[in-house]
């Protein structure tokens, strides 16, 4: 039965995963062509001596990307849920509703997974080939919260599209918008480095907040 | 005979506003029955609460025994559901939706679905978002029926179809139920279908229910009676008539009571020259809860 709400979730979202995937890696694949054109200018130790003087990590404009993306893949997957409440039709299934959407909630950050890796082992393997290791982590580690708040930013805009009142939605994107100031605080690159374990488990409960819109939903929440 | 559905002193209110209080009743297996009601009555809410999606302030429901509120999830395979307006993931095509749903029903009935698919015009990669209103009744029809469920509960089947899909649908169900010896709990605001569908009837007033009986014994015991009055003419209030009106000098009232007792009741208020009928199904809807 799970493997059935695997099915339905990819029906909605197959298109916008790999439209997501092209774009993820896209980015990333930009922000190397970046730094190559510099390499090839001004040769890598010039890239080396910048992100050592300057404390730069030349991805800056990957920050809202997986944001976005995971946003937009809350929006494709549980927008149709709730046209005209087809969402009965979910919790009608011979399953527990709560079953079948932690189901749904783990096919999206799955996919989100699947189509924020490549972009992580693309910008790795090219790093890799013209920085020393303390230098190509140091950039895929102060970009990790990035990616966090796209699972962020998904399972928090489920929570917000699951909820049955247009009130109560106002509110929990209000506070929505807070939790995911959290992950852009960073002064400096690899800050939250130590924070990382706890963010990382922080981000994951936000999947409870979806439990409780299907609680309201269940009591028949209107406004 | 077993009842299949039970609803005891169910009571609900959204804000302040009630909707009705100590709402009791039941549907035996095999009986097709059909709430009926006016807008704002709470004929969805009620609906609502017996496929779990609204918990009442008091009172409960069961279905097949278990409580709407714990009921075992499993049960649900032998409940059908059709929401209001015939919705189903309109991002799917009716291959897909059918694939969908089977991993869900052991006992699956592909043919029965694909024979009703059969009669529309329609491809089967054609997503059901770019289907009309008739067509997507069909297939929700036609996966109720591959369910092959014991108990239906059909929220307003008959809300944007027209006529030929409505008969369609009403007759299609009818003979399965009947058939199959399926128990169906049902709304509509189409009273001319349910006549044609329902055996058993409850009519909703605001707060309370009016009538719950036979079709067929409603119909039986329910008269129209109209007379000739003089102008300005009121009725008072007499025991057993419902909703008297008057239009252009001709009295308009109903009743259940036997026709002997009704003239004599009328002849006490003045009103001589009674005509009597017998009324449809959507006429003694009328009767009962008035125009307005």
């Amino acid at each position: 039965m799970i493997k059935a709400i695997f099915y339905k979730e990819w029906i909605k979202t197959g298109g916008y995963g790999l439209l997501a995937l092209l774009l993820s890696t896209g980015f990333a694949g930009y922000a190397m062509l970046r730094m190559a054109r510099v390499c090839s200018l001004k040769g890598a130790d010039h890239l080396w001596i910048v992100m050592l003087q300057r404390d730069a990590i030349f991805v800056d404009l990957l920050q809202f990307v997986p944001l976005f993306i995971g946003l937009g893949l809350a929006v494709v997957q549980f927008a149709p849920e709730m046209y005209r409440k087809s969402f009965k039709l979910t919790l009608h299934l011979p399953l527990r509703a709560d079953r079948a959407v932690a189901a749904m909630l783990a096919y999206g950050v799955a996919t989100l997974a699947a189509v924020f890796l490549p972009a992580l082992a693309a910008m790795g393997g090219y790093l890799q080939s013209i920085l020393a290791p303390e230098l190509w982590q140091h950039i895929l580690w102060s970009t990790l919260p990035w990616y966090l708040a796209g699972i962020a930013a998904y399972l928090l805009t489920a929570w917000i599209a699951l909820e049955p009142t247009w009130g109560r939605r106002l509110i929990d994107g209000a506070m929505a918008l807070l939790l995911l100031r959290l992950y852009f605080l960073a002064p400096a690159p690899e800050a939250y480095n130590g924070f990382l374990p706890l963010l990382t488990a922080v981000t994951l409960c936000y999947g409870l907040l979806a439990m409780l819109s299907l609680t309201r939903f269940r009591d028949g929440r209107q406004d | 005979m077993e009842n299949v559905i039970e609803c005891r002193n169910l009571t609900h209110y959204y804000g302040r506003r009630l909707i009705y209080e100590n709402l009791s009743f039941d549907v035996p297996r095999g009986r097709i029955l059909g709430l009926l009601g006016k807008n704002g009555t709470g004929k969805t809410t009620t609906i609502n609460i017996l496929s779990g999606f609204l918990r009442p302030r008091s009172g409960e429901c069961r279905i097949l025994g278990e409580k709407i509120g714990e009921m075992n999830p499993l049960t649900r395979r032998r409940i059908g559901l059709l929401i209001e307006g015939h919705v189903q993931y309109q991002f799917m095509t009716i291959e897909q939706i059918e694939r969908f749903y089977a991993s869900f029903y052991p006992g699956w009935k592909r043919e029965a679905y694909y024979e009703l698919m059969g009669r529309l015009q329609v491809a089967p990669r054609q997503r059901i978002n770019r289907m009309s209103c008739g067509q997507r009744s069909q297939v929700a029809l036609g996966l109720i029926l591959a369910q092959d469920p014991e108990v239906l509960v059909l929220d307003d089947f008959s809300l944007g179809l027209d006529p030929g899909y409505r008969r369609l649908f009403v007759d299609y169900l009818r003979e399965y139920a009947k058939a199959e010896n399926k128990t169906v709990f049902l709304t509509s605001h189409i009273i001319q279908d349910m006549e044609r569908l329902v055996d058993d009837c409850i009519v909703m007033d605001y707060g309370k229910i009016l009538v719950q009986m036979p079709v067929r014994e409603l119909l039986d015991r329910f008269r129209r009676y109209t007379a000739p009055v003089g102008e300005g003419f009121v009725l008072p209030k007499t025991a057993g008539i419902r909703n008297p009106s008057v239009i252009r000098s001709t009295l308009e009232c109903f009743s259940m009571e036997p026709e002997a007792e009704v003239r004599a009741r009328l002849a006490k208020a003045g009103v001589t020259e009674l005509a009597a009928e017998r009324v449809g199904l959507e006429d003694a809807f009328i009767g009962l809860t008035g125009k307005y």
